[in-house]
């Protein structure tokens, strides 16, 4: 099997743009639902702050969100740019 | 078009065994029970009560004969290739080796589950629980519906499979001298029960999922 | 005997090591966390130790399900017939469907031995309670090894399917691609599963009366921790049926595939643990505070839903990279 140069930077690039997206997702994932963990947790001790709760874990969610959209931008970039 | 006869047969064979079973131990009926009688009452009670449990009052008097058989069937079906006496005799082996009879009992509990989902709730609430939490959810609560029965057969396929492999292997390794009988003893009944147990349990509430 | 048969038995043998070398890892550190807990619960409280012992048994039954199918799996590889007419895909489906399989156990394995030591603890401090927790325990440890069995079933159906009449060259990566797919990504859903069902066996002993809410709860909580295990089976099922373009001698198009499959697995994973942890809060704080049922379902799942959202991301980039590039 003849591969080429152009090639093989193009394999290397769809093949990081899958490790990228897959091995960003660990950190988002784990750490959104300890947060969502701890603010059912609190929701239990204080159910009449249910609300003000919810709305402070989607934005700790939203903020640890960021270095999966960061992985979903590379990889992005990988298969379309590069 | 291909049959299985021999698990048709053992199939049958089962079905026998449990008619049997069941006509002895109502024949003679007594206030001091006979010890067919005390089996039979045993099993039935406890599995009503599971059925209570999991469904409320009046739906586990309806669904309970159903989970009940449901139990036999399949104990009985795991049991008859390594239970004394039957175990002994070499043609027999468990229906429940093969895909096709978990497949067609997990169809079924699927089917009974949605047909009393229906009929409980009305197709209208039925069917909103597929919308639920999100409209685009749509196709992944279909596809989750749809794993439910895949999960349950092969549970149970992979399980008795797995156990009659290691009883094969360990008595090619020992010449079956030593080690098969212990391992009948776990593998066969000890296994085979508690997935007969679970594949009735998750039935049970896969219907109380539906109805409520 | 030509070159790729003997690569074809050599695939075999390694694949059938890998099924059951991974898939063993699971159920071991399952059972040996049962069994933990059940020396914990004896000596807090040694009158039940019958109890205790013959729950631990039941849940360690339980727990070996995801080996025995690793079991299945490396059986079958083991002795599977090469015939004159293998080929390099012969070659990489023995290979993938061991790694499927042996991936695919690890979470179930770790995760279904959770609630078997929860309920160990929880017949010692509720004796009376010992049938409501088996029930619940078998309920949750075996729905928690739903991911083992989608990685089973990916794993029979590459073992069974003909692909000799697939162009070899980027079928090889389809068929690793969805071994990987289903492997790595059952290992975040069974742990997390698992979790749920161990705080779900906790909150029954705590709060009896509560056990039929703790079980509809976990059930829900479980259902939404195993999306992205779902994922992970759809991505493998459309590398296995979908016909790709004979590729000739160019590494692009396989690595896509490959990287499609490894994307989804590797990506399923942290959602699935953090879904796990979100309902196993959610469950055992209804165990503590039934009257916040309603708030705690709703935060659980509101909860979930962002968490899966990096799970989201990595289907939509393996999809990108199947149908797209």
């Amino acid at each position: 099997m003849a591969i080429e140069g152009a090639d093989i930077i193009k394999a290397a690039g769809l093949l990081g743009a899958g490790l990228s997206m897959g091995l960003g997702a660990i950190g988002p994932g784990v750490g959104e639902g300890m947060a969502a963990a701890k603010a059912c947790e609190a929701i239990g001790r204080n159910p009449k702050e249910a609300g003000l709760l919810t709305r402070t874990m989607l934005v700790g969610q939203a903020v640890s969100e960021s270095t999966g959209i960061y992985s979903l931008v590379i990889a992005l970039l990988l298969l379309f740019v590069v | 078009m291909t049959f299985n006869l021999e698990v048709i047969l053992m199939t049958w064979i089962v079905i026998g065994i449990l008619l049997l079973f069941g006509f002895l131990a109502v024949k003679k009926r007594g206030v001091i029970p006979n010890p067919m009688q005390v089996v039979g009452e045993l099993f039935v009670k406890n599995l009503y009560d599971l059925a209570d449990d999991a469904l409320e009052e009046e739906l586990g008097k309806k669904y309970g004969p159903m989970i009940c058989a449901l139990f036999l069937f399949l104990w009985m079906s795991n049991m008859l290739g390594v239970l004394p006496p039957l175990g002994f005799i070499p043609e027999f082996s468990e229906p429940t080796k093969d895909l096709n009879t978990p497949l067609g009992l997990g169809l079924m509990g699927f089917f009974i589950a949605h047909a009393a989902g229906i009929k409980e709730k009305g197709i209208k609430d039925y069917l909103k629980v597929y919308i639920e939490p999100f409209a685009f959810m749509l196709p992944l609560n279909l596809i989750g519906e749809l794993a439910k029965v895949v999960s349950i057969s092969f549970r149970l396929f992979g399980n008795i499979m797995g156990g009659s492999i290691i009883i094969l292997v360990v008595s090619h390794l020992t010449y079956s001298i030593l080690l098969p009988p212990a391992l009948f003893g776990f593998f066969g009944i000890f296994v085979g029960t508690i997935q007969a147990f679970v594949f009735t349990m998750l039935t049970t509430v896969y219907i109380s999922v539906q109805v409520k | 005997m030509n070159d790729i048969t003997m690569w074809a038995e050599v695939a075999a043998f390694v694949g059938g090591g890998l099924a059951m070398g991974f898939g063993a890892i699971g159920a071991a550190v399952g059972e040996g966390y049962a069994a933990a807990s059940a020396n914990a619960a004896i000596s807090r409280n040694p009158e039940v130790s019958g109890e205790v012992f013959k729950t631990m048994l039941v849940g360690q039954a339980v727990a070996e399900s995801a080996a025995i199918f690793a079991l299945v799996v490396a059986m079958l590889l083991v002795f599977a017939n090469v015939g004159e007419n293998a080929s390099w895909m012969t070659v990489t489906v023995f290979l993938s469907s061991g790694l499927c399989m042996g991936l695919g156990a690890i979470g179930s394995g770790v995760g279904s031995g959770f609630p078997a030591g929860a309920a160990c603890e929880g017949t010692a401090r509720q004796p009376a309670m010992g049938g409501r927790l088996v029930t619940n325990m078998l309920i949750g440890s075996a729905v928690c090894q739903t991911p083992a069995i989608f990685a089973l079933v990916v794993s029979f159906i590459l073992m069974f399917t003909n692909f000799s009449d697939r162009p070899v060259n980027p079928t090889w990566a389809a068929i690793l691609g969805a071994g990987l797919a289903s492997g790595l990504g059952a290992i975040g859903s069974g742990l997390g599963g698992g979790l749920v069902a161990q705080a779900s066996c906790e909150g029954v002993a705590r709060k009896p009366e509560a056990a039929g809410t703790l079980t509809n709860v976990m059930l829900l909580g479980q259902a939404v921790t195993q999306t992205t295990a779902i994922y992970g089976m759809l991505v493998s099922f459309i590398l296995m049926f979908k016909a790709f373009d004979p590729a000739g001698t160019t590494l692009a198009p396989a690595m896509a595939l490959l990287s499609a499959g490894i994307c989804m697995g590797i990506g399923a994973i942290g959602p699935g643990v953090g879904e796990g942890f979100a309902a196993q809060s959610a469950v055992g704080w209804i165990a503590r505070n039934e009257n916040a049922t309603a708030e705690l379902t709703r935060t659980m799942l509101v909860g979930q839903a962002v968490a899966e959202s990096t799970g989201i991301y990595a289907l939509v980039v393996a999809l990108v990279l199947i149908f797209v590039v």
